[in-house]
């Protein structure tokens, strides 16, 4: 079910709750009110069934589709932390000065 | 779908003798499908106990795999 390698399963998996479940489940339940409206029935109080079936799957492909998203900024992280170790010359820390040292000493002209 | 209702309206209002090949008989809404409803029902109920199956699987495949069991 999931386009994603074994090593996506070395991650957590995401939490029951997330944000692309419950868009995806809100637009889903939208879109099947949505279509009890364009045939001229109540939009909520008729298809129930359709609206549930629809929130579920909203819900469902919201949970896979955030799996493949964190597997997918993961692999970006950890590409960019194995550049930044192959190549110290480019990342060296610059001297940090205070703004005590930089500053002139305030003298008010009034 | 709201085409071929629109389509059969038309059937409806010209009065000739032969019926529209999409619906033999007006939908009646006071008679629900109950199979349909069931199906429905019934494949929510399945889409979310595959849902808790499945992240619960994923949470202890994570554990195994990091050392936290």
């Amino acid at each position: 079910m999931l386009f994603l390698p074994e090593e996506a399963k070395d991650l957590p998996p995401p939490s029951l709750f997330n944000m692309n479940s419950v868009w995806l489940a809100f637009s889903s339940g939208l879109a099947s009110m949505y279509s009890n409206a364009i045939n001229h029935k109540p939009p909520l109080k008729s298809g129930v069934h359709r609206l549930v079936l629809m929130t579920t799957i909203g819900w469902y492909v919201g949970y896979h589709v955030t799996k493949i998203e964190n597997y997918h900024f993961a692999k970006v992280d950890r590409d960019m932390k194995e550049y930044i170790k192959l190549h110290p010359d480019d990342f060296v820390a610059k001297d940090k000065k205070t703004f005590a040292e930089i500053v002139e000493r305030f003298i008010p002209i009034r | 779908m709201s085409f071929t209702r629109l389509l059969s309206r038309a059937a409806l209002v010209s009065k000739v003798g032969s019926r529209s090949i999409f619906q033999s008989s007006k939908v009646d809404i006071s008679k629900p499908n109950w199979i349909r409803v069931g199906l429905a029902f019934g494949s929510t109920a399945f889409l979310w106990g595959l849902l808790f199956k499945q992240n619960s699987a994923d949470l202890h495949e994570y554990r195994v795999r990091n050392g936290l069991e």
